[in-house]
């Protein structure tokens, strides 16, 4: 009974929260699989199918894999249902990597949706085949681009421009030129929507063929405002680069302003803010930071790498910069400018960030300031893209101060600002600080310092150091100021030791420190003030700072001669009492200042000094022993007391020898050139990389200024197809590497085929041999121009040969469905596996004749059939695809190679035996010859790697030589070799460990780790092959 | 580009994770993103904030259980708003018509018929046109427009209790139910106050470089016209004056409120909340008017509703320091919450609205508000 009554109301609770959620889809969410999902993807009912596909989400969403649902799934593609469509497509895109083969069964329907007339379920089907990443549909996709990138929907031509940044990726080695012709139709579009898409696309796929924009950079520029805001992001980009690269940088920019005073020498290497005649006068008569700008033009153009190389040697890049400059009268970049301004106007935060960079960079200085407010009032936008452009903002403020000064008050600190940004203000306000804010500055400073956050309050102390050096007329305010703060700090800190206290501390002092190193002579009574109030001091390490500055000027002045004694007596009286680092600063001190003494004083400072160093050589801390030691070896003569020196004179003369380091070491002013190398690491102004301060995967510096010559233009604007033969044919160059014509690359290939071929009866008549000389290379299909020659041996002439693709005309022979399906989807489809075949009339008895044929490999084991005809008869033939060839060279050194090889265990790796005797024949007779004294094992290892080269387009890493007595012997020589697949790019990495002598046949174990396992086996096997 | 989207509980539990790119990102970053990046605070990203205030939009608020009762629709927005990590639709007009948002009706029938599709059928017409933000062919029975001022006030009184910055970040809302094709003109009588401006896209720029004029098509619905940035105010409507003392391990605190400057509108929803400093281990408050509530973090909120005639609201309190503390060295920032219903306190005025072409003479509807911002008083 209560049993019931408890369970009722448990019901109705439960009912009661699920009023509220009812209709969502909450239920499905939270118990995914209380119902089987396989019979509802089964249903017959689109509702049912839809409710299982939404389970599968939740449990997608959860974490959990259900990609063994994939083929149920797949089925569902051609449902008419637009909702179940939609959650068919993200399911498979999820998974479609996973499970390839069944993936190829949705392209058929992807086909056909792409001639739907919805365009929506047009723009679905060509986004989803994109993005499900099958090699073997590539040149589908492709196709599938090429065709909707002339689609009468904007919106479908907008996913074509989407999609090619997808097949990209897919398709890396593939030439370039039919994604730049899709760009560059997509680009001359008339709607912004697709320029933009078509922008980022161009960055994607192609962003140095910066020909395409030549032709239609004014519409682009006069599109821009027009186009989305995402997509004007990355447009701004491009036609940045474009500029530069075609016009190269404005002579009255703030880019090149820099470059020019850098060569002046006042500018030289002075940090000016004083605004003296010669620094860098900008045309509102403010100053910038020289430097800073010569770093940032350089970082930006050159890229931080060789910008660190570079600095310094200013003048080599200045000649080179000096030539590539244009006018800011130039149209193109007035028109540039004109199209961005609006844009500083946009609610995008992006985009402002990214018109404001176009503007710093290429508008004359003195229109720059227009960005700044711009800037600013993004700041007040979102909370999150604060710190964003805080950093922005913190290196145009760094290169020129003046343009922010007034502007101070925006860079105030609130409550609501997370501690990295108010770092951030705080750096920026205390460089655009000046004489008429500072005031008010140091105000607001004052009121940071009772702030509850204490790691922000030791910020605001350095930062009031900073101002101070900066403005030399509020530094005595500032200094006042710190030592208030430090003496409430001290008297704090005595009572209870809170966190972040002693950092406030230790700031300030740091501080007070900075400031007196300015001008010491003046402070003289600043350091006697802390002087004595050191026993209120109680953290170490201020403690050490404090006696470290007193040590250094110690003779500055009236007073502090006065006080050193006393101090260093009270220091005496609590050496043993302090901190191991107050220890080491105590000696040091002691010692400085008894190289600085004179007179009567020096007497009693050796005393002290020698009382430190008897303390410090018993004390429990090794680095205070060794101090004391060192202090004492080096200063002998001044340890010495009056009598000894009497009595051994000579030695007084090596005393004094020494006399000189200790004082150079101690006493040596150090030029710290500590300026924090974050700091000086600067990236283009909006990029991820200015946020995280290192290059960020895909940044890119400017283009170098006119490397963009006409007669690229030309080529690219004039002809279109002439330019995409051009780089179709620098890409054969690249791969001609792949088919070196001297290598018998394809040899293999073309042993097999001429032993089939003299196998057929009745064609002996017919000899072909061929040589590869260049060859064309597509991802997973191997595209190659081979060389075939028909000799007719006979002695009659032959008539009607062809050469035919096999499959066409013999049945498709494939266990796996999946697989054949594809394949007759290609041969339909796509490109016929051969591409090229001429009839030849007829070969006369002894004529040879050489043709030229395409042939495309579908797998690395699948042999390509081909039928060569001949007087109405047929032959069959195949055609084998060397899998040493399905690799292309991938360099790396041996501590990548080792990274690659752990990360490729177990299952990954595979190796096998084989024995290797050419080197006997070989090395025997070098080994007779004797005349020349030369190493067998570099003879081996030249043997054994022009083999694996040879056979296999993979580059060598390194060979590990063994140091062994045994001249006979080697055992230990061990060959790596580095390949990626051609397929997905994949590393491929091979190593031969030799075991044996000379004087027998080699135990070579050849060890491959591939993530492909089956080609990884397969090229084992093949080269354990050729190796033995 | 983005190559993932995770949606993390309050927990830090994974509730969704969308895939952008073939390189899938595996879900156990997020565990390592929850120690280091949240508790650094910050996030870059600023298509990602787009992404959650259309979650927002779409779902009215964002937490856990709003994400996983609509998990779909999640699915679904975010695959439309991004591909291959890339922004591909991020106008709210056309996302909204690709995917219906979820609402009262369309759960009833789904509990009533079990069908349920939000998915439209056919592609919105606006992605063709050069007017994305706006449907083709939008039929009202309303014809009306709606301007809105909100403004919202950052102040920061010093220690010292001087004014040291006054500004207003404010923002043009119009909310618009016009039908056809229609051409709104904007003017402002005092358009020189502003300081910064930042448009909606639909906004033309040649008018308002030229006479500072906003001229544009709206999109339907309400939207942000305008956001603008008034500078160097000289006086805020309310006043706060905390004092704090402290000797020998006591401290006494005590806040007043007034109003400062009569708006001529009621000032109602004024809140004082601060953090007390960490070596407060105890403390009392006394209003006289309105409550005081005190969080687990030390934070205390004091809502004080509208000032009562004739008294002005005042707190008193006592704290207790630690026990090695002599007297308090840190002090906390008092941030005020206030509304102003009516007022907008820039001064900026509207000058007149012409809607052109349309039907008929549209009604047309303008209101004002000012809140607080990042209003601050030190102490």
């Amino acid at each position: 009974m209560f049993h019931q009554f408890s369970a009722t109301a448990e019901s109705l609770s439960k009912a009661s929260s699920l009023v509220l959620r009812i209709g969502t889809d909450a239920h499905l969410y939270d118990d995914p699989d209380d119902v089987s999902i396989g019979p509802l993807l089964e249903s017959r009912f689109d509702s049912e199918k839809v409710d299982a596909l939404k389970r599968l989400l939740a449990l997608l969403a959860q974490g959990s894999d259900v990609s063994q649902f994939f083929p149920q799934v797949v089925k569902n593609v051609a449902s008419q249902s637009l909702e179940l469509k939609k959650l068919v497509y993200l399911y498979l895109l999820h998974y479609a990597e996973k499970r390839q083969n069944e993936a190829l069964l949705s392209i058929n329907c992807f086909q056909k949706d792409l001639s739907d007339t919805n365009p929506l379920v047009r723009a679905w089907a060509l986004r989803t085949m994109a993005g499900i990443r099958l090699h073997a549909v590539a040149p589908l996709v492709l196709r599938a681009i090429t065709k909707c990138a002339r689609d009468p929907s904007a919106y479908v031509r907008k996913c074509a421009a989407y999609a090619l940044p997808k097949l990209y990726d897919l398709h890396h080695d593939e030439d370039n030129s039919s994604f730049e012709e899709l760009v560059d139709i997509l680009l001359n579009d008339h709607s912004p929507g697709v320029v933009g898409a078509a922008a980022a696309a161009f960055k994607s796929v192609c962003p140095s063929s910066l020909f395409l924009i030549a032709k239609s950079f004014r519409r682009l520029c006069e599109i821009l405002p027009d186009v989305e805001e995402w997509g004007q992001i990355v447009l701004i980009e491009i036609l940045l680069r474009y500029i530069i690269a075609r016009h190269g940088i404005v002579k009255e920019s703030i880019m090149f302003s820099l470059s020019t005073m850098s060569t002046t020498p006042v500018a030289d290497g002075f940090p000016t803010f004083s605004g003296t005649s010669g620094s860098c006068q900008t045309l509102v008569g403010t100053t910038c930071d020289v430097n800073m700008i010569t770093l940032m033009c350089k970082s930006y153009i050159d890229g931080q790498i060789e910008c660190f190389a570079q600095t310094g040697c200013s003048n080599s890049s200045d000649d080179k910069l000096d030539l590539s400059l244009t006018s800011s009268t130039n149209d193109d970049v007035v028109m540039l400018l004109r199209c961005t301004s609006p844009l500083l106007w946009s609610h995008n935060s992006a985009v402002v960030l990214a018109a404001a960079g176009v503007h710093w960079i290429m508008a004359p200085r003195e229109n720059i300031e227009r960005i700044i407010k711009p800037l600013l009032f993004i700041l007040r936008s979102c909370q999150a893209s604060k710190y964003v452009i805080l950093c922005n903002l913190l290196v145009f403020a760094k290169a020129v101060p003046p343009f922010f000064s007034q502007y101070y008050e925006d860079f105030f600190v609130c409550s609501y600002d997370t501690y990295q940004i108010r770092a951030l203000k705080l750096e920026i306000l205390s460089i655009i600080a000046t004489e008429s804010s500072i005031p008010i500055i140091l105000q607001e400073f004052q009121d940071y310092v009772k702030d509850p956050d204490r790691r922000f309050v030791a910020d605001t102390v350095a930062a009031i150091g900073l101002c101070a050096q900066r403005l030399p007329m509020v530094a005595s305010a500032c200094l006042e100021g710190l030592l208030a703060i430090t003496f409430y700090e001290s008297s704090l800190s005595s009572s209870s030791q809170i966190d972040g206290e002693a950092g406030v501390l230790v700031q300030a002092i740091m501080s007070i420190k900075a400031i007196i190193k300015q001008n010491p002579d003046s402070y003289d009574r600043v350091i006697v003030q802390l002087a004595c109030n050191l026993d209120r001091i109680k953290i170490p390490a201020a403690r050490a700072l404090v006696i470290w500055i007193i040590g250094e000027y110690s003779v500055i002045g009236q007073i502090i001669p006065k006080v050193v004694p006393s101090i260093l007596n009270y220091l005496a009286w609590s050496f043993t009492s302090e901190e191991p680092d107050t220890k080491l600063q105590i000696l040091n001190t002691a010692a400085k200042v008894l190289l600085c003494a004179q007179g009567a004083d020096s007497l009693a400072f050796r005393k002290i000094l020698s009382y430190f160093i008897e303390l410090a050589k018993y004390d429990i801390n090794y680095d205070v022993r060794d101090r004391a030691h060192f202090i004492f070896k080096f200063m002998p003569h001044s340890l010495m007391t009056s009598s000894e020196k009497d009595n051994n004179s000579d030695i007084s003369q090596n005393g004094r020898m020494h006399h000189e380091p200790g004082g150079k070491i101690l006493n040596g002013k150090m030029h710290s050139s500590i300026s924090s190398t974050k700091s000086s690491r600067i990236y283009l102004p909006g990029s991820l990389s200015q946020i995280v301060l290192h290059a960020a995967s895909g940044y890119e510096p400017l283009p170098k200024p006119c490397s963009l010559l006409n007669t690229d233009l030309t080529a690219g604007v004039v002809n279109e197809t002439n330019d995409s033969d051009i780089s179709s044919g620098s890409s054969i160059e690249e791969s001609g590497s792949v088919y070196d014509s001297d290598h018998s690359s394809i040899s293999s290939d073309d042993g097999n085929e001429s032993s089939w071929l003299d196998e057929e009866p009745g064609v002996s008549s017919i000899q072909t041999s061929q040589q590869a000389s260049s060859g064309r290379i597509s991802i997973n299909n191997l595209n190659l121009l081979v060389e075939i020659f028909f000799e007719n041996c006979s002695s009659e002439p032959i008539k009607n040969i062809a050469l035919k693709d096999g499959e066409s005309s013999s049945s498709v022979e494939s266990s796996d469905q999946v697989l054949g399906e594809s394949e007759s989807l290609l041969r339909t489809a796509n490109v016929p596996p051969v591409l090229s075949t001429e009839e030849i009339a007829s070969l006369d008895p002894g004529q040879r004749v050489k043709k030229l044929i395409e042939i495309r490999f579908p797998h690395h084991l699948l042999p390509l059939k081909l039928v060569v005809t001949c007087n109405g008869k047929k032959f069959s033939t195949k055609l084998w695809p060397d899998i040493g060839y399905f690799l292309k060279p991938l360099s790396m050194n041996t501590s990548a190679f080792i990274d690659h090889e752990r990360q490729l265990p177990g299952m990954f790796e595979y190796s096998k035996r084989c024995t290797f005797k050419d080197h006997i024949e070989k090395i025997a007779p070098v080994k007779d010859d004797s005349s020349i004294h030369s190493d067998k094992i570099i003879l081996l290892s030249q043997i054994l790697t022009s083999k694996v080269l040879s056979n296999c387009n993979v580059s060598l890493v390194c060979a590990d030589i063994p140091v062994s007595f045994n001249i006979d012997d080697a055992s230990g020589l061990c060959l790596r070799f580095s390949g990626e697949l051609l397929s997905n790019s994949k590393p491929c990495l091979i190593s031969i460990l030799v075991e044996g002598k000379f004087s027998e046949p080699f135990v070579l174990t050849v060890k491959i780790n591939c993530e492909e396992t089956v080609f990884g086996l397969n090229l084992l096997n093949r080269v354990a092959a050729f190796l033995q | 580009m983005l190559q993932c989207i995770f949606f993390l509980s309050d927990a830090g539990e994974v509730m969704l994770e969308k895939q952008m790119t073939g390189h899938h990102v595996d879900r156990s970053i997020c565990s390592w993103f929850w120690d280091y990046v949240l508790s650094q605070g910050g996030d870059p990203s600023m298509f990602l904030c787009r992404v959650a205030d259309v979650l927002t939009d779409y779902l009215g608020g964002l937490n856990e259980d709003v994400i996983k009762d609509n998990f779909v629709i999640v699915y679904e927005l975010l695959d439309e708003m991004m591909d291959n990590g890339v922004p591909l639709t991020t106008e709210p007009n056309i996302l909204r018509e690709m995917l219906a948002p979820p609402n009262i009706v369309s759960k009833m029938l789904s509990v009533v018929t079990g069908k349920n599709s939000n998915v439209s059928t056919k592609l919105p017409d606006a992605t063709a046109s050069s007017i994305p933000w706006r449907k083709i062919n939008t039929k009202h029975s309303s014809n009306e427009v709606y301007v809105n001022l909100v403004e919202e006030m950052d102040a920061i009184f010093n220690r010292d209790g001087i004014l040291v910055k006054c500004e207003i970040y404010g923002e043009v809302q119009v909310n618009s139910h016009l039908p056809g094709l229609p051409d709104l003109t904007l003017s402002f009588s005092n358009p020189s106050i502003l300081n910064d401006v930042r448009f909606h896209p639909c906004v033309r720029f040649r008018p308002w470089e030229a006479d500072q004029i906003l001229s544009f098509v709206p999109p339907d619905g309400e939207f942000r016209l305008m956001s603008y940035r008034v500078k160097k105010l000289k006086s805020t409507p309310i006043y706060v004056k905390p004092h704090l003392t402290s000797n020998a391990g006591h401290s006494r605190i005590s806040v007043l409120v007034g109003i400062h400057n009569d708006p001529g509108k009621t000032i109602d929803s004024i809140t004082v909340q601060f953090q007390l400093p960490l070596c407060v281990s105890s403390a009392n408050f006394t209003p006289n008017h309105g409550t005081v509530n005190i969080l687990a973090d030390k934070t205390c909120c004091w809502s004080i509703g509208q000032v009562p005639k004739g008294k002005s609201p005042s707190l008193s309190g006592n704290l207790v320091l630690e026990a090695d503390l002599e007297k308090l060295h840190v002090f906390p920032v008092f941030r005020v919450g206030f509304r102003i219903m009516g007022v907008a306190s820039s001064g900026l005025q509207i000058h007149r609205l012409d809607v052109k072409n349309t039907p008929s003479e549209p009604y047309k509807g303008f209101r004002a508000l000012t809140r607080s911002g990042e209003y601050e008083v030190r102490s």
